[in-house]
């Protein structure tokens, strides 16, 4: 589904990706684990088409199509999904305008026939739920006023609503209670599925003992320094990331 | 009178062919005042960047004149003012009995210059509507508002103005103890819009608030400036303005907030953003600051800057094209000082001016309110 090929990437004049390759194959969880300031934010952004970086060498493909060619609004009705480590606060946008308006700009894109306000409120109410999120908060503005467990939680209600093929979470275990990484973990494991795929960012093992992935991967200095399955999360956690730097 | 050379004389000779009715000694001794002080120029530092020149050669035309209200002019009256009282042709002359309670709004609408005094009695509740003619070549309208001792009035000023239009509109007010004026201003498009609010403290615990928004498009110039003296003690002034510049447009905001000797514990903030969305834009925001009081407290802050492109990523991240996520961002920006409007149906009415203005065809559920 997604083939990362050597990628190089930087900011201004810093390289943070020094050749990052890495296939995710559909049904299947991978974790990257590393230290702050490995290059896991700027790999996620790159994949997800926000500017201000420069890919200076490799690609991405997904399904086949160039990834890095494509406009952040297309990689999104592809199937492509960012939860984003600090949501953005909209004041004065709805989250229910909001929801529906990215699936129906979605669902055009796809040449899908767009959901009316009734039929899109009963299906957005429904997740609203199962996030176990108060159904006013679809007439608050866009995490407006959120807190950081209720902007996460509502980056998973955006992903259960737009029904993503590859799910690309940034640290979205950060800032989240015992309770609210418990719900937030149901919803990705919702989305699991032969079709999607999923790509957990995170500095933690915390949210893999609810998520669990098939694979783990360690990004150091802007490269994947080691790979492996679940077991490397948890040595990892024993022993931190200084004896991999060191390798 | 003035000569017959004077670049003034024309108001004179209009003034001549007004119906005999309406040439009333009030209006005549106005136009005393305006032949002697002639419309502003842009010397004036309050008029730096509005030229009134062209209107200067507009000669109002005969109207259906009716009676308005006479009073002495204020003490600081211009050559506008002057101009206004001579050639207005109607106005509301309202004065609200004490603890009344107005659903209904009054209503300053209609074309031509007009003047308007409105009383607001003690612990009486009224709203007020000001439409200007989206038309109007030329038209003023001038605000003399009363409120008395715990009198409260809230305004919804809005200008929707062809790009032909010329708008000039002052409201003068004077507070009473702990009396309440909340202004909401919607100024959109048009050539030229001049708009001051100029408000007195004059006794304990009154408070003002202005909830602003302008949009300068095509060439023009939408110039506010406001003047809030606290002349008493506990008085609140707030000011929450949004301005956004599109094509050529400029835009101005001067907001002068004076702090009298005395006027201990006033409590006053004005927060000015801006949002400039061409290269040739421009907006000017100044606050004046003049404090002679030690126990206040002044806020103010203004910011000029572009979409914020974190939030553009954000909404185009989840499928929104960047054209439709660039109008979110921007109608999300321009309603913000709106939504706190506390009347509904004002708050609605300004809500939809603006989203109907920005081409918008967001639907009812996509805003705040």
């Amino acid at each position: 589904m997604l083939e990362i090929n050597n990628l190089h990437a930087r900011v201004e004049d810093k390289e943070i990706l020094k050749g990052v390759t890495l296939s995710i194959k559909a049904g299947e969880v991978h974790a990257i684990m590393g230290p702050n300031g490995s290059g896991k934010s700027t790999l996620s952004h790159v994949l997800a088409g926000r500017e201000g970086y420069e890919v200076t060498k490799g690609g991405a493909t997904f399904q086949g199509q160039d990834l890095l060619a494509m406009e952040p609004e297309a990689r999104a009705a592809a199937g492509v999904f960012l939860g984003f480590q600090y949501p953005v606060e909209i004041p004065g946008v709805t989250n229910l305008y909001f929801l529906k308006a990215a699936l129906n700009a979605q669902r055009k894109t796809r040449g899908d026939k767009e959901l009316d306000a009734a039929d899109f409120l009963a299906y957005v109410k429904q997740r609203v739920k199962q996030m176990q999120m108060d159904v006013k908060m679809l007439h608050r503005g866009v995490n407006e006023d959120f807190s950081g467990g209720e902007k996460k939680r509502n980056e998973i209600l955006q992903m259960l609503v737009l029904q993503p093929k590859l799910m690309i979470l940034d640290e979205t275990d950060s800032g989240l209670d015992i309770d609210a990484l418990k719900v937030v973990s149901d919803g990705i494991n919702a989305m699991r599925s032969k079709d999607t795929a999923t790509l957990l960012v995170t500095h933690y093992q915390r949210l893999l003992d609810y998520v669990q992935p098939d694979f783990v991967h360690v990004l150091a200095g802007g490269r994947i320094v080691k790979s492996g399955g679940p077991d490397l999360a948890r040595e990892l956690e024993e022993k931190g990331y200084g004896w991999l730097a060191a390798a | 009178m003035g000569s017959m050379n004077s670049p003034l004389q024309h108001y004179a000779d209009a003034f001549e062919r007004l119906p005999e009715a309406a040439r009333t000694t009030h209006r005549r001794e106005a136009l005393q005042r305006l032949l002697a002080l002639g419309l502003p120029t842009p010397d004036l530092e309050d008029w730096k960047y509005t030229d009134l020149a062209a209107l200067r050669e507009l000669t109002p035309g005969p109207s259906d004149y009716r009676t308005i209200p006479e009073g002495a002019p204020p003490a600081d009256a211009d050559g506008l003012d002057a101009f206004n009282a001579t050639f207005a042709v109607d106005g509301l002359d309202v004065e609200i009995a004490a603890k009344a309670d107005l659903a209904e709004p009054l209503l300053a609408t209609g074309t031509g210059h007009r003047r308007h005094r409105i009383r607001v009695g003690r612990h009486a509740r009224a709203l007020l509507r000001i439409e200007l003619d989206p038309d109007a070549e030329f038209q003023t309208a001038f605000f003399d508002v009363d409120l008395a001792e715990g009198a409260s009035l809230q305004v919804l000023r809005t200008q929707d103005a062809t790009p032909d239009a010329q708008l000039i509109t002052r409201i003068r007010a004077r507070l009473g103890r702990d009396a309440k004026l909340d202004v909401s201003t919607v100024d959109l498009g048009g050539k030229l819009g001049r708009h001051d609010l100029n408000v007195d403290l004059a006794e304990p615990g009154a408070e003002v608030r202005l909830r602003g928004l302008f949009v300068a498009s095509g060439s023009g110039l939408i110039d506010n400036h406001t003047r809030f003296d606290h002349r008493a003690p506990h008085g609140t002034s707030r000011e929450l303005v949004r301005g956004l510049a599109h094509d050529s447009g400029r835009g101005v905001f001067n907001g002068r907030i004076v702090v009298h000797p005395g006027a201990q514990k006033t409590d006053s903030e004005q927060r000015i953003a801006n949002l400039i969305l061409s290269p040739k834009a421009e907006i000017n925001a100044k606050p004046e600051l003049e404090i002679y009081a030690d126990d206040v407290k002044c806020a103010h802050g203004a910011t000029f800057g572009q979409l914020d492109l974190t939030a553009l990523f954000y909404l185009r991240s989840r499928g929104l094209p960047e054209a439709e996520a660039r109008a979110l961002l921007t109608l999300a920006f321009a309603m913000e000082p709106l939504r706190q409007i506390p009347n509904a149906a004002f708050r609605n009415e300004a809500l939809k001016r603006v989203a109907t203005h920005l081409r918008s065809d967001l639907d009812e559920a996509a805003l705040v309110s």
